[in-house]
């Protein structure tokens, strides 16, 4: 395996996970906000191929339910994203069209977040969690939309080139 | 590269989503290891929290302030130039002069309740991504806090502790939607459920079907037993509207929220509540409209009318 990759993969994601968590929560947003982690570890799983974006989706999924801001039980997080991980990369995967033009990995993410929120709703009240009125959800739904579609375009560059370093270090090793 | 996963793919997803699900499983099933490392989790961030906190704070609520902007422009325009000169003397001390009002009223609400309280700063707000409403305070069971006591700020109720660390606690706010308490109408003994909503407004339903609540009444919390999870006498909100759906079993009303819950920096444990129910005493004062002078002029007409002005015919 790839160890270089892999570290350095991780690593990538405790850093923006931590800046989440230590920074971004300070900030009082309005509408509540985005989650940066979220949107990075769906961008990371756009690029890469379903098997990465399953196991990106599982990391990050895990390392969100760790977070003292999510009130569900740990694992729910986890069982979202390797799905909305797996499906994303899944969705770009043989069409470059897709995966190497901005808007549409754009409109892929910002979906991507709004499916795993609702696949998370879902779940929630699956397990018999209080999730909020449906008014507070829809709110809540279209404003994390439209604060995704604001931060993809510029965490886009930056989350491209840390992957096409990481990878040509695979292809090196 | 040929559309979809192979076997070995196919066998890492399900490998994947069994682990998830055993993980929930583990979790709900109360398993120590899993809340260990939730627990491990938030003891490496506090103190990184700490330091975001202090880094932020200049900035920190640039983002909501940038939302009422539009509200009173031209007010704005009048006084950009004066604020301008005062922003550059306050800039350092805002953030400091906000928290110490906070505090000042908490401590003023906990002094009058004859509450034992524990002042702390709130270091992180919970991202409502997973549909929850929380905040990290950064007092933990180092200062005497556990789980399920009552905090509160200079509005009145704030929410509950919910999980204690070391050097901090995570606060589950009232607007929560999984938040519930029982609160008493202030000034009469109509008692109800009030529920969070994820918003600041939340919703209560009375437990008596005879009893009628009104726009304007203010609740305040009833009490738990032992004082936890919550202490007596803390106002909580004030009715907006009520539902009188004719054919409802009971009535149900919806609820303002005193504490505004994006702009909470500083907040207060109670540790210990007070040896008698303070009622009503607690509830902020109605704001006394200043009394305006008026002038009243008396004149009182001659006994004999004055000479038409000559040249008038």
């Amino acid at each position: 395996m790839p160890t270089r990759k892999i570290s350095l993969s991780a690593l990538l994601f405790l850093l923006v996970y931590v800046v989440q968590e230590a920074l971004v929560t300070q900030l009082h947003i309005a509408g509540g906000g985005f989650s940066l982690f979220l949107i990075f570890a769906l961008l990371w799983a756009a690029l890469s191929t379903p098997d990465i974006g399953a196991l990106t989706g599982f990391v990050a999924g895990f390392l969100i339910d760790l977070s003292q801001s999510t009130n569900g039980a740990v694992g729910q997080w986890t069982f979202v994203l390797i799905l909305v991980g797996f499906g994303i990369s899944y969705l770009g995967l043989g069409y470059e069209n897709v995966r190497m033009n901005p808007f549409t990995i754009t409109l892929l993410v910002t979906s991507s977040v709004v499916v795993a929120r609702i696949l998370y709703v879902l779940l929630s009240l699956l397990l018999g969690e209080k999730v909020g009125s449906f008014t507070s959800i829809i709110t809540s739904l279209l404003i994390g939309a439209l604060w995704s579609a604001a931060i993809v375009p510029i965490l886009m560059p930056l989350v491209a080139r840390a992957y096409d370093v990481i990878d040509d270090s695979r292809h090196r090793l | 590269m040929a559309r979809g996963g192979d076997n070995r793919g196919r066998l890492l997803l399900i490998i994947l989503v069994i682990t998830s699900l055993f993980l929930i499983t583990l979790d709900l099933r109360g398993v120590s290891v899993i809340g260990g490392l939730k627990t491990g989790t938030q003891s490496a961030l506090s103190p990184i929290q700490n330091v975001g906190s202090i880094v932020l704070s200049p900035v920190r609520n640039f983002f909501s302030d940038i939302i009422h902007l539009g509200r009173t422009r031209s007010e704005m325009e009048a006084l950009r130039e004066e604020n301008g000169k005062l922003l550059t003397q306050l800039r350092e001390r805002r953030s400091i002069d906000a928290q110490l009002e906070q505090l000042r009223g908490a401590l003023d609400l906990a002094g009058k309740a004859e509450f034992k309280v524990v002042n702390a700063r709130v270091i992180s707000q919970g991202a409502t991504t997973s549909f929850t409403q929380t905040i990290t305070i950064d007092a933990g069971s180092d200062n005497g806090i556990r789980p399920n006591m009552t905090v509160i700020n200079s509005y009145g109720l704030i929410g509950v502790v919910k999980t204690v660390y070391p050097s901090s606690a995570l606060i589950s706010l009232t607007s929560d939607p999984s938040f519930r308490i029982g609160v008493r109408v202030a000034g009469s003994q109509q008692i109800g459920i009030l529920s969070g909503q994820g918003t600041r407004k939340g919703v209560l339903q009375l437990l008596d079907n005879q009893s009628t609540i009104k726009v304007g009444d203010i609740l305040v919390a009833r009490g738990s037993v032992n004082n936890r999870p919550f202490v007596p006498g803390v106002p909580v909100g004030e009715v907006t509207s009520v539902d009188n759906a004719a054919g409802a079993v009971t009535q149900t009303a919806d609820v303002r929220f005193f504490a505004n819950f994006s702009a909470i920096s500083v907040v207060s444990v109670v540790l210990k509540g007070p040896d008698v129910d303070p009622r009503d005493s607690l509830i902020p004062a109605k704001p006394v409209p200043t009394p305006v002078p008026t002038v009243t002029v008396f004149v009182t007409p001659s006994q004999s009318p004055s000479p038409s002005p000559a040249g008038s015919d």
